[in-house]
């Protein structure tokens, strides 16, 4: 559960806490597609991945890498105070695979009578690969 | 690859109640135990309704309404050679259950790019305004599908 964070508590280079998530198992993925309802076999077949070219089997979704980072996000800032998420996805993920979501303070302003923060987050395996790169926004009350 | 006379089509409208039990499962599928999702006594003493939809829950309309699929079919973009580029999402207010969402997927662009390799790609973007049951703005949604050719 997040505790509040205030706008002062917060600048330019402030990182976000780091979310170390357990490494995939396939399991997950087929959990993941129930409660998503993404059921490209993609994710859940080995015999179809391995069809389509990948030759390890299947890849986590990539929603699911970006679940993780929300939780990573939500951890720290409120939910209600979170007003945009965006992320690109960059590498695929497979099982075995254990992620890390770090993010950092990049902008602080105050506008439109919001206090705003813009923060930059990363997702990475275990050897470092990149698997999601994004940035959120997120209004923060004061202390005032 | 992507029919590109189709930038600016809109689809028929996702309609969506949303679930408690629904808002739960896709945590507990990500992994994220935070009580806020789960337990209206934490959640209403955070300062919310009842629990909020997590970050992420817009891609269960989407998906298991078969929306996003119907759409790539009607693009003409090939299944088996299409990844999802970038997702993102504006929100305007929470999502609770109880809530009617409803939106309409709109075809904002189709650009085509050259990657690294040198191979063409389809780029497509789809939005989506969300609105609730009282036809307030709850959220925005942008993805982006990348066709390899």
């Amino acid at each position: 559960m997040a505790k509040q964070i205030y706008f002062e508590d917060i600048n330019v280079g402030t990182e976000m806490p780091k979310l170390v998530k357990s490494p995939l198992v396939k399991l997950q993925h087929v959990i993941y597609a129930g409660a998503s309802g993404d059921f490209n076999p993609l994710h859940v077949d080995d015999d179809f991945a391995k069809a389509v070219g990948m030759k390890d089997g299947v890849i986590a979704h990539g929603m699911l890498i970006m679940g993780f980072v929300g939780q990573a996000i939500t951890s720290w800032i409120s939910k209600k105070d979170l007003k945009r998420f965006g992320v690109r996805f960059a590498g695929m993920t497979r099982p075995g695979n254990s992620i890390t979501v770090t993010g950092k303070v990049i902008e602080k302003k105050t506008h439109g009578g919001l206090n705003l923060i813009t923060c930059e987050v990363t997702a990475v395996d275990e050897t470092g690969d990149v698997k999601v790169t994004g940035s959120f926004d997120a209004a923060l009350p004061t202390k005032g | 690859m992507a029919d590109h006379s189709k930038v600016g089509k809109e689809y028929p409208a996702v309609t969506w109640e949303v679930e408690r039990g629904k808002i739960r499962e896709l945590v507990r599928a990500i992994g994220d135990f935070d009580p806020v999702y789960v337990d209206r006594n934490v959640a209403v003493k955070e300062g919310y309704k009842d629990c909020p939809a997590s970050p992420t829950f817009l891609t269960v309309p989407m998906m298991w309404s078969s929306s996003m699929p119907g759409v790539i079919t009607d693009l003409a973009i090939n299944f088996m050679m299409v990844l999802h580029g970038e997702e993102e999402y504006e929100y305007y207010q929470e999502i609770y259950p109880g809530d009617v969402i409803t939106a309409t997927p709109r075809v904002a662009a189709i650009e085509e790019k050259i990657n690294k390799s040198g191979k063409k790609m389809d780029m497509v973007t789809i939005e989506l305004l969300y609105l609730n049951q009282r036809g307030e703005k709850v959220a925005r949604a942008r993805s982006l599908l990348v066709e390899r050719k």
